[in-house]
């Protein structure tokens, strides 16, 4: 019967597509559980230099950097194992794509011990001027006992101001926003 | 078979004839060296799944070929996403989410439907091999023009005098377009001059 | 025997040509000119000399490169050049202005295939070109008069960031700091009043625009008086009569209809404020422009007048 030809040829694709894509799925599969076992471990140690790279420009006397109890943050300990302070990440809306940050606070979290950026999309030459060593600094033993606040044009007078770069407030003030955001979120843990 | 080799550089270039890929080609373009590795990175995902396309290509089921060939494009490009990530952090970083996006590189499906499910595998490998050459070769130009103008540097080096100033514009995505537009005319330009010749 | 020569219509010959009306616009730009040399001195006079002689070398260069008939003397591309110095700002490099006005022409106008053919404004073009290149050289203004190149911000800038209004007169007059033909209102009301007795450009635009602007300010104003200046200063100051009289009233660039020369200049107006109030920059008027420009076609689609005794076409 010509019906009954039709509908095998039909099982017969059907199977075959499956077949098909089940065996490609499977060995594309197999390729990356392989893949992912060889750069994973690599791929976590870049991450965990990257961290500590950030952690040593802040603290130049951290000896020892070890996850702290409160999620999120890293205690800093010198060579006499005494804890200087934390670091921590954080991040948040640039003026393109997410800012992301490393900072730390001293051991009282009275000051901020200075600011690295991990990862912008600012623009070059305005806004990406938050990367260099001459806004950076500026966050080097600023006052974190009132929100930090950015001036134009103007030379700081108080120890928690700074002053934003010309003509890339919005950066300026993302980096700014950021920072305050998650130092009042850590101060409030390590009030508990 | 040489020709299927050479085609991919000029003649059928895909980023200057063809038009093709632009979202890699028009984003990763602010540098020489993210052009560079962008156009590696294509290079590798196009010869090696173009050859295994090519060799199973019999044994395919025409109904859902684009379904394979895009899950064997996918397993590549995965794999040279997790390779930067572990061997050249910094670049992979750069690149961001542009190598994963090397999956949608209409390039590549383009020879994987176009020649490889047709052809032998090795014709197969020198045509991708070509195109890929040729992206890559489309993204360095590209970027110098934009690196040099942007920046002052050639693969990091300063090639531009003292005092400088940098053209913004042209590491933002309005100078990419500029730019290819631009190279684009000068391809045609050249291209009409040799073949008048 | 005398070829027979076909034309295609219109067969009525006007004087109103294309090197009439560009003749028109600098005759009326001879005071905002005037005004900036007066105001700016030699940064005034080189930059004009520069991006106009930039933007005419770029016209006969290409015109010649792409073998087609030279017409700089139509005075387009002369016009262009000294529109685009008076966008910029007083101390700007002379370089930089002549790369503006190379793009201004190249990019912004012969690219898309010469006279009549582009889609945005080749003078703001190239400003906002700069504007991206370099923007740090294009927001940094000097105070008029001076030689000195001490930074000092426009009087919307004042406004907006550090709640300073400048004086009305000053405004008028011009003696603000800002782009070099922008500042002085009564130099630009004197042009608009030529355009206009001259009827080389049309009321609607301009009208659609400041009024925009005026009515728009005037509610912000009388919502946030302390944090939103006056309708006279937001009139005033900035490139919004510039804009208004010679930028938006491009007959290439701007709608043909009567309706859609009303709902361009809203548009423009609107936007101008929405960046001025909401927006991260001091000034909007160039991206209004800009933007309404690339709507011009669609404007002119939507505002096609209807046929008499035609019924609903669909």
């Amino acid at each position: 019967m010509p019906g009954d030809n039709i509908k095998k040829i039909f099982e017969n694709t059907i199977v075959k597509v499956i077949v098909a894509l089940a065996i490609v799925g499977a060995v594309s599969g197999a390729t990356l559980v392989f893949v992912y076992n060889y750069a994973m471990p690599k791929i976590l140690v870049n991450i965990a230099r990257e961290t500590e790279k950030g952690i040593k420009n802040i603290f130049p006397e951290a000896a020892e950097i070890n996850d702290s109890e409160i999620k999120g943050l890293y205690d800093i300990a010198d060579d006499t194992g005494k804890i200087v302070g934390y670091a921590f990440l954080a991040e948040g809306n640039g003026y393109q794509g997410t800012i992301k940050l490393i900072s730390g606070i001293d051991a009282n979290a009275t000051q901020l011990k200075g600011m690295e950026v991990l990862e912008s999309q600012e623009t070059p030459g305005l806004g990406a001027e938050i990367t260099t060593k001459k806004f950076k600094s500026q966050f080097i033993n600023l006052s974190i006992t009132h929100p930090i606040e950015y001036l134009k044009n103007r030379k700081p007078e108080k120890d928690y101001q700074i002053e934003a770069i010309t003509g890339a407030t919005i950066s300026s003030r993302a980096v700014v926003n950021i920072l305050n955001k998650r130092v009042e979120e850590i101060r409030k843990e390590l009030k508990k | 078979m040489i020709k299927d080799f050479v085609k991919g550089l000029w003649r059928e270039n895909p980023v200057f004839v063809q038009v093709l890929g632009m979202c890699p080609t028009l984003a990763v373009t602010t540098k020489c060296v993210f052009g560079l590795s962008m156009g590696l990175a294509t290079t590798f995902v196009i010869v090696s799944s173009v050859v295994v396309i090519s060799t199973i290509r019999k044994l395919v089921p025409e109904q859902v070929r684009i379904p394979m060939f895009t899950v064997i494009i996918a397993t590549f490009v995965t794999a040279a996403d997790y390779f930067l990530k572990a061997n050249f952090f910094e670049i992979s970083k750069a690149l961001g989410p542009y190598i994963p996006l090397i999956v949608v590189n209409c390039v590549i499906l383009g020879r994987a439907e176009a020649f490889a499910s047709k052809h032998g595998v090795a014709r197969s490998f020198l045509d991708a091999f070509g195109m890929g050459i040729g992206f890559t070769c489309a993204l360095v130009v590209l970027g110098a023009v934009r690196e040099v103008l942007g920046a002052g540097t050639v693969f990091g080096y300063p090639v531009m005098w003292e005092g400088f100033t940098n053209w913004i514009v042209m590491v933002m995505p309005a100078g990419a377009f500029i730019t290819l537009g631009l190279l684009v005319g000068v391809f045609n330009i050249v291209d009409k001059r040799v073949k008048s010749k | 025997m005398k070829k027979l020569s076909i034309n295609i219509s219109p067969h009525i010959f006007s004087p109103v040509d294309t090197r009439y009306m560009m003749k028109g616009v600098f005759l009326a730009l001879i005071p905002a000119v005037g005004a900036s040399i007066f105001f700016f001195r030699m940064q005034a006079i080189s930059l004009l000399i520069v991006s106009a002689f930039g933007a005419t070398l770029t016209e006969l260069v290409l015109q010649k490169l792409r073998g087609r008939k030279v017409r700089i003397n139509d005075y387009s591309a002369f016009l262009t050049g000294v529109l685009l110095a008076l966008v910029l700002p007083p101390s700007l490099p002379l370089w930089m202005a002549f790369l503006g006005s190379v793009f201004a022409v190249a990019l912004g106008k012969e690219v898309f295939g010469g006279l009549g053919c582009n889609i945005f404004n080749p003078a703001l073009l190239a400003r906002a070109f700069l504007m991206a290149t370099f923007p740090v050289h294009l927001t940094t203004w000097s105070n008029p008069v001076g030689v000195d190149t001490v930074t000092a911000a426009t009087p919307l800038a004042l406004a907006k960031f550090e709640h300073i209004i400048a004086p009305y007169l000053n405004l008028i007059e011009g003696n603000v700091s800002g782009s070099l033909g922008e500042t002085s209102a009564i130099a630009l009301l004197i042009g608009l009043v030529f355009l206009l007795r001259k009827k080389i450009i049309d009321h609607r635009i301009p009208a659609a625009f400041i009024g925009t602007v005026a009515v728009f300010s005037t509610i912000t104003h009388l919502v946030a008086p302390g944090t939103f200046s006056s309708p006279i200063a937001n009139v005033l100051s900035g490139g919004l009569l510039l804009g208004a009289i010679f930028m938006a009233t491009d007959p290439v660039t701007s709608p043909v209809t009567v309706k859609g020369r009303w709902i361009f200049g809203i548009g423009c107006g609107l936007i101008t404020m929405l960046i001025r109030i909401w927006g991260g920059l001091p000034e909007g008027v160039m991206y209004s422009i800009l933007l309404m420009n690339a709507l011009t076609p669609l404007i002119n689609r939507a505002s096609r007048p209807k046929r008499f005794g035609v019924a609903n076409a669909r």
